[in-house]
């Protein structure tokens, strides 16, 4: 079997604009195949920065990062196709219809007419969007618009899941729906990433934890470890940040 | 290549410009009419032939060329503008996309929207008896030309515009002088002297005056310097817009 990593992320650092504001300050991770891992931190601690380096949307200050070996700079169209990332903030075309949406991305990751069509139906119908597939992102309320942004990271089946807070302001119904195909899917072997600010969601669903604060990991390790004792993460959270919310 | 991926972001781009139909193809569509009916009818009843045919015949290549021209540029500079400033760039980004299919795509686009409206303006030319055709390969040679050209151009000036007023001041400033000065109405020798020698700097003489030689016949400007001009900036425009792709000047932060 391929041992090479999902990811592997070499002393990163990014600064953004004139001001060379810090968002990630020197990490190191690497994240084995298969592998589930909850991204923790505080607001403004760099883990979508982390994310928009990792996907190709932002540049890279200084470090490296590969996907699956590939190099997100060098290789990057290779490392795109193993990815799929549902972003924080919407960057979808408000005036594009649901299912057009769908359509055209599929048609970026090089699928065919039939092929794309039969996944964007298989999509709609996993996400609860059959009803709204002709409606157009603007008229759909925030937890619609969530699920597309959900179905459209997974158009492709990428090997590699990235959700930065997917279920910031998403009813009961979706998160258990998202939690449980999660699991799913990371039963099947796909490699995840997951940014969250409810603890509990992390705790369910990662197997392995990362904090960072300040663009640094301040503690990372697998959930035995960092649980032990029958801690709960909360608790772990609170004595790493030394802040009482997260 | 990924050309189901190129194929599907023109596709995007073209349906998008369907959707806006009156504004992309309407509306070069009536300012054009204005202009035949204006130069055709109502000057052009007054002016003498110029170079052996009558004025409309004579203005109608570079109203023609104009709105191509204008199409092309509108359409990659408000795709460029909104893709940056909606986000929706980042599908791209994250899409298994080179950055040169992202321009390609982008620049076809534009010029499939300037065909359409070239077709549609020929048309409506043939209608008022303003069409000649002497040589079509060099009619299709012209378009094509000048709206990649001004696809690329567009493309830069939808990254630099950092607001929607920028964007339109920016699109008049490089259109508006440069195509009212650029020989649309008049043959060189109607101008001053220190006029004419300003004009053979001006890229849109070459443009009026090539493709007005593609149909009409007639020429005052060095053809061959024309052509060489499109190519050279082809290979300009299209080199520095790859160049802003692959580093992500206001594209990747
Ligand atoms: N586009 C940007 N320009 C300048 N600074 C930014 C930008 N995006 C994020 N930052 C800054 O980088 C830091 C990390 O932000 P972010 O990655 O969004 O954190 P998180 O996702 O953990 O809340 C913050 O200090 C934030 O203000
Ligand atoms: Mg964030």
């Amino acid at each position: 079997m391929d041992t090479t990593p999902a990811l592997e992320i070499k002393n990163l650092h990014k600064t953004y604009g004139k001001k060379k504001v810090v968002a990630v300050d020197g990490i190191s991770l690497t994240l084995p195949r298969g592998a589930f891992l909850g991204l923790l931190g505080p607001n403004g601690a760099g883990k979508s920065t982390l994310i928009n380096c990792i996907v190709g949307v932002n540049k890279i200050t200084s470090g490296s990062i590969k996907t699956f070996g590939f190099d997100v700079e060098k290789d990057y169209r290779e490392s795109r196709k193993t990815l799929g990332v549902a972003p924080q903030e919407f960057n979808v075309d408000i005036f594009s219809k649901v299912s057009s949406t769908l359509d055209y991305v599929a048609g970026y990751y090089g699928l065919r007419k039939e092929k794309r069509e039969k996944r964007v139906e298989e999509l709609l119908d996993q996400f609860g969007l059959q009803e709204h597939k002709d409606k157009v992102f603007s008229e759909l309320s925030g937890g619609l618009k969530r699920r597309v942004v959900l179905a459209r990271a997974l158009v492709h089946v990428p090997e590699f899941l990235i959700l930065d807070e997917p279920t910031a302001g998403v009813d009961v119904e979706l998160r258990r729906e998202l939690w449980s195909y999660l699991q799913e899917l990371s039963r099947a072997g796909k490699t995840i990433l997951l940014t969250s600010h409810y603890l509990e969601e992390v705790e369910l669903l990662a197997d392995r934890f990362a904090f960072i604060d300040g663009g640094k990991i301040v503690a990372a390790g697998s959930k035995e470890k960092m649980l032990a004792g029958g801690k709960k993460l909360e608790d772990v959270y609170l004595e790493l940040t030394g802040k009482n919310k997260v | 290549m990924n050309w189901i991926g190129l194929y599907t972001l023109m596709r995007r781009e073209i349906e998008r410009t369907f959707r806006v139909v009156v504004q992309t193809i309407f509306s070069p569509l009536i300012s054009a009419s204005l202009f035949i009916f204006v130069f055709g009818t109502v000057v052009g009843a007054r002016i003498d032939e110029i170079g052996g045919v009558s004025y409309i015949v004579f203005v109608f290549p570079g109203i023609l060329i104009m709105n191509v021209l204008t199409s092309a540029f509108s359409q990659a500079s408000s795709s460029t503008y909104f893709a940056k400033w909606a986000r929706t760039i980042e599908e791209l980004l994250v899409a298994p996309l080179s950055y040169f299919e992202i321009m390609i795509g982008t620049v076809l686009s534009a010029v499939a929207r300037a065909f359409t409206v070239g077709i549609v303006i020929l048309l409506m030319g043939l209608l008022f008896g303003a069409v000649q055709m002497q040589s079509f390969p060099l009619f299709i040679f012209y378009i094509l030309g000048v709206s990649i050209v001004f696809g690329l151009l567009g493309i830069i000036t939808g990254l630099v515009a950092k607001s929607f007023e920028q964007l339109n001041v920016l699109s008049t400033f490089i259109i508006l002088p440069f195509s009212f000065l650029g020989g649309m109405f008049y043959t060189l020798d109607m101008l001053p002297e220190a006029a004419q020698k300003v004009a053979i700097f001006n890229p849109f003489f070459y443009f009026v005056d090539g493709i007005r030689f593609a149909m009409v016949g007639i020429h005052d400007s060095n053809l061959l310097i024309g052509a060489i001009m499109i190519f050279a900036l082809i290979l300009i425009l299209g080199g520095t817009v790859w160049r802003i792709f692959y580093t992500g000047w206001r594209i990747r932060e």
